[in-house]
């Protein structure tokens, strides 16, 4: 599956720009810090201001514009609409506002985390997780593993759907062809589950799974630019909440 | 760090019986394995030879207190004087591995996204210190004359590649005990040899303990020093030097589940079609892509099928063999050229090209049977499995559950009726996707690489039944690295890749690419 | 060695029994003491709220039992399947991200409705849950699935993390308040039922704070039928399914108690 590719490093993305070089915890924190900062309240100056703050950070995080578009148009596709739902159903007093508002806000909330997560490695991301998140390793490993394991099943795909239509099945309306479909992606789930117990096997033959301490053969540092990352997305957050606050446009949840 | 010594295995009245079943996986057996020494595991399908190695490698837990554990264990099995779990345990804890692992399936032994990363992962779990780690990666890919470099994508490697990365993986481990359970039996000839000369090569410099399970002998017969037959829950029932099992006739040797290299297809080659029948499919200047942005797997075949004879593709991996298969069964469209159909095959409506037909036409008329069998799997029963094919093309149900029970008497599958598919044992899934080919009885028969992992029983089942096809007027077509296979069935032979020349077993010459 | 019965299902200690006794009785007292009538959540007054509350607290109460109670080790076979699951999950939900806005435009017209094709978002936590049978599987696999989903690239970027893990603790919740010993159709109806309410009450509190009261609780309520059959029963369909398929075997969901 092409959108496993991510495993394999995204192409156009740059790793030595400065904010895809920084260590993937700062990333989320920064991200974390976007959507905790702006979900708190609907209104079209904290979430306005935040979006234009993040798109003027943009060009540091190294994407191209075709692999920023790749991975961005989701965020356009569906906040346009979620606006337009509270505009028209909202039970608001200024329906047009919110809806403009909720818009903003998908955007502004969901484009750190493209961004962020197409410019970090996941081998990388998952050494971060395990190394200084301090989650448990033999989660996180089976994880990145599984996800390996995922990428190499696009072959398998092709092969389930070839083979189908060499016992005679495909065609007809589109109820037989989302059996149909359905059928394969069970085959798929059922393949997959059955390389992940021979994987299992495998991890546990090299050691893996015991409690005992493991090393890193790819030890994760955290660096004085990660910090940096971190303040400036704070200080975003708190520039567009403060003005927000200011201008009397701050809408919070629990009023 | 020193390399691990080489370790010795004894084995008292061994037994292990998995949670979920009756009948115990492995029992009384007794084993001595000096260290050094190198052993060849045979024995029939289910006689527990993988367990044993799972043994060995300290995979099985028999639970301790309120843990259950997979299952139950008796006797003892130990490394040096150590049991076997106790000594994973224990390896782990001091850094240093005593036993290596290597299996079967290629997709399965890779667990990073980066080759170094694969091989430094079983150093990590072994708390080796950071600064050792890579080094001795290095010397590990050295080893094992890995072409690519630390940070080449894993997901970029051919089958032999990956066994050979695995095999790097636990060579870095330095294991002084090497467990090799089936590695090259989903590789090609050429990958097979290769896994061979760099476990040779390993074992030469470790002089580690090695206990190899295998089908295929021919290609072992060197490096080892003793062979021992387990029996099914019998422990062990043969122990002898490889010179005597030579000697041995294809018939022991078969109910052993063992090949001989003494075992030559021409022996097994089943009678002839009379004559030849009439042409079935046509490629003209067929050129074949595998997806529409990959380059062209083969071009410039011109070949004929022709009822009552047997087509054979050969060629190394990579040089388009599943391709044209895939596209002389309909399943591919020719990206240049023409596949058509001929009369015989009484295409549906007026279209000559299998690729434009029908799902409903094409199973009456071409059979495939893929090398992997589950993914041919379509219902939840054997018997529904079979009555698939007839039933889309709307056959009477009357008529749809004669020809089951005929197949599965036919295929000894009877027993199986009711059992899921993705149940079945290899060589019972096989049979299966063979069986629901011939449910709908079509003229063309097109398989892809039918005895790969099989062992010699069910070779020489499929050997039959193919035969038993052909001389009641099929168009087979057979893409396969198996030599033996070709030598027992071929009427033709396409070879690709290589420069052409004229064919022993027929006198018609054979294009190449 | 005894193999009468499932060799995962807990066992119950009297420090167990007490623990959920208190439980029950913690929530008795809530409901005869009441919560204040100032304050409001959720735009309804606190007081109306107080056997609601009650019952959360005596079932908090039996969900930490039976976490503490079906707790042990995972082995490794059984991280690296529910990971497996939770990637597997991850790229269903991105595929059913990227058809949301498509699939979900008849039911425009009244946007409560969105929340019947709830229960898709859901079915990756119970089925884990099921698949596992333990405590943190749902968890993990709902997490797992929300990270990958995120990874590929969805309109909600990082918020989808958070639901993941919301989701998952609530088919937990429900898993843990059954003691880890059911997992038949109804206890699979009854978990997506309530990882539908964690998914419903955090949709309305984050996207939809602008509806009005009447809205917002059809769309909690049609959040949890969604759970409860897409999620529920779905995943206790699917579960059956993989079982039947023999992929389940290294699990004890796989295992009848019988040998065969």
């Amino acid at each position: 599956m092409t959108a496993l590719a991510w495993l394999d490093g995204t192409p156009g993305v740059n790793p030595r720009a400065p904010i895809a070089r920084a260590h993937p915890v700062a990333k989320l924190a920064a991200a974390l810090l976007f959507s905790l900062g702006l979900v708190l309240s609907v209104d079209v100056v904290s979430a306005g201001l935040c979006l234009a703050l993040e798109l003027v950070a943009l060009p540091w995080c190294g994407l191209s514009p075709g692999a920023l578009w790749h991975r961005a148009w989701v965020v356009l596709v569906a906040a346009v609409p979620a606006g337009v739902a509270t505009a028209l159903f909202g039970a608001s007093d200024t329906p047009m506002e919110s809806g403009l508002a909720i818009t903003l806000r998908v955007m502004a909330i969901a484009l750190p985390g493209v961004v962020l997560l197409a410019t970090t490695d996941p081998t990388d991301l998952a050494d971060a997780l395990a190394q200084k998140l301090r989650l448990p390793a033999r989660f996180v490993l089976s994880a990145l593993a599984a996800m390996r394991l995922f990428g190499v099943l696009a072959e398998e795909w092709s092969a389930l759907t070839m083979a189908r239509r060499a016992r005679g099945i495909g065609g007809g309306g589109p109820v037989s062809r989302l059996r149909d479909l359905a059928g394969r992606l069970f085959a798929l789930l059922v393949l997959a589950i059955r390389r992940g117990a021979v994987l299992a096997t495998t991890m546990e033959s090299r050691g893996f799974g015991t409690d005992r301490p493991r090393t890193w053969a790819r030890p994760s540092r955290y660096r004085l630019a990660d910090a940096v990352l971190v303040l400036v997305a704070v200080m975003m957050v708190v520039v567009s909440v403060g003005v927000a606050v200011r201008l009397g446009t701050w809408n919070p949840l629990w009023r | 760090m020193v390399a691990g010594q080489p370790v010795a295995v004894v084995a008292r009245g061994w037994g292990w019986r998995y949670a979920t079943r009756h009948a115990w996986a492995v029992r009384g057996l007794d084993l001595d394995v000096a260290a050094g020494e190198r052993v060849l595991l045979l024995g029939a399908s289910g006689s527990g030879k993988s367990t044993l190695l799972a043994g060995l490698a300290g995979l099985l837990d028999r639970g301790t207190g309120a843990d259950a554990g997979t299952g139950e264990e008796e006797g003892r099995l130990l490394l040096d004087g150590v049991p076997a779990r106790a000594a994973r345990n224990g390896a782990i804890a001091s850094g240093q591995a005593r036993t290596g692992l290597l299996l079967q399936d290629p997709l399965s032994q890779t667990v990073s996204a980066r080759c170094g990363d694969d091989v430094a992962f079983g150093l990590e779990n072994h708390a080796v210190p950071p600064t050792e780690i890579w080094p001795r990666v290095e010397a590990a890919l050295q080893g094992v004359g890995f072409p690519y470099g630390l940070r080449h994508p894993t997901s970029r490697l051919s089958g032999g590649e990956r066994q050979r990365l695995a095999l790097a993986g636990v060579l870095a481990l330095r294991p002084g005990l090497l467990l090799l359970d089936e590695p090259t039996s989903m590789l090609d000839p050429d990958g097979a040899r290769l896994l061979r000369e760099q476990v040779d090569r390993v074992v030469a410099a470790t002089g580690a303990t090695c206990l190899i399970v295998e089908h295929r002998i021919d290609l072992w017969t060197d490096l080892i020093d003793r062979v021992v037959v387990l029996g099914a829950g019998a422990g062990v029932v043969a122990d002898t030097s490889p010179a005597a099992l030579l000697g041995e006739d294809a018939q022991v040797s078969a109910g052993l589940g063992i090949w001989l290299p003494t075992v030559s297809g021409a022996s097994a080659r089943p009678p002839r079609a009379t004559e030849d029948g009439p042409v079935l499919l046509a490629a003209r200047d067929l050129a074949v892509r595998r997806a529409p942005a990959a380059p062209v797997a083969v071009q410039g075949i011109d070949l004929e099928v022709i009822g009552g004879r047997t087509l054979c593709v050969v060629g190394p991996n990579g040089s388009g063999k599943t391709s044209l298969a895939l596209a002389l069964a309909g399943l591919l469209a020719p990206s240049a050229g023409s596949v058509r159909a001929g009369a015989a095959l009484d295409p549906p409506g007026h279209r000559a090209e299998p690729h434009r037909w029908h799902a409903r036409d094409l199973v009456r008329r071409i059979g495939t049977v893929f090398q992997e069998p589950q993914h041919q799997f379509v219902a939840s029963t054997c018997a529904d499995e079979l009555a698939v094919g007839p039933r889309r093309i709307g056959l009477a149900e009357a008529e749809v559950q004669a020809r089951v029970s005929e197949l599965l008497g036919r295929l000894r599958l009877a027993h199986l009726a009711r059992a899921n598919p993705f149940t079945l044992s290899g060589g019972e899934q096989r049979r299966l996707s063979v069986a629901t080919v011939l449910a709908t009885r079509p003229r063309v028969i097109v398989v892809d690489e039918p005895t790969f992992g099989q062992d010699p029983g069910t070779w020489a089942e499929l050997v039959d039944l193919l035969g038993q096809e052909r001389a009641s007027g099929c168009g087979i077509v057979a893409v396969t690295h198996d030599e033996t296979l070709v030598q027992a069935l071929a009427d033709d032979v396409l070879r690709l890749g290589r420069a052409a020349r004229p064919d022993p077993v027929s006198e018609r010459a054979v294009i190449v690419r | 060695m005894s193999t009468s019965r499932m060799p995962e299902t807990p066992v119950l200690r009297p420090a167990h029994y007490a623990a959920i006794g208190l439980s029950v009785l913690a929530g008795l007292v809530v409901w005869v003491i009441g919560l204040p009538s100032s304050g409001s959540v959720f735009d309804t007054r606190l007081a109306d709220l107080t056997l609601p509350a009650a019952l959360v607290v005596a079932l908090a109460g039996i969900s930490l039992v039976g976490a503490v109670s079906a707790h042990s080790r995972w082995r490794v076979v059984e991280i690296v399947l529910a990971a497996v699951l939770g990637v597997a999950g991850g790229l269903f939900l991105w595929v059913v991200a990227q058809s949301w806005e498509l699939v979900t435009r008849p039911l425009s017209f009244y946007p409560p409705a969105t929340a019947v094709l709830a229960g898709l978002w859901l079915l990756p936590g119970v089925l884990g849950g099921l698949v596992l049978r333990r405590p943190g599987a749902a968890v993990f696999v709902e997490l797992v699935a929300g990270v990958v989903e995120m990874a590929l690239g969805n309109q909600w970027g990082f918020s989808t993390a958070w639901y993941g893990l919301l989701e998952g603790l609530g088919a937990e919740f429900v898993l843990a308040v059954l003691l880890y010993r059911r997992f038949g159709l109804p206890a699979a109806l009854l978990t997506g039922a309530g990882t539908g309410v964690v998914l419903g009450l955090l949709d309305i509190t984050f996207y939809y704070p602008a509806f009005s009261a009447a809205s917002k609780s059809a769309y909690v309520l049609l959040a949890i039928a969604s759970g409860a059959v897409i999620a529920g029963a779905g995943g206790w369909a699917l579960t059956r399914g993989l079982a039947r398929a023999g992929a389940l075997a290294p699990l004890a969901s796989g295992r009848s108690a019988e040998r065969v």
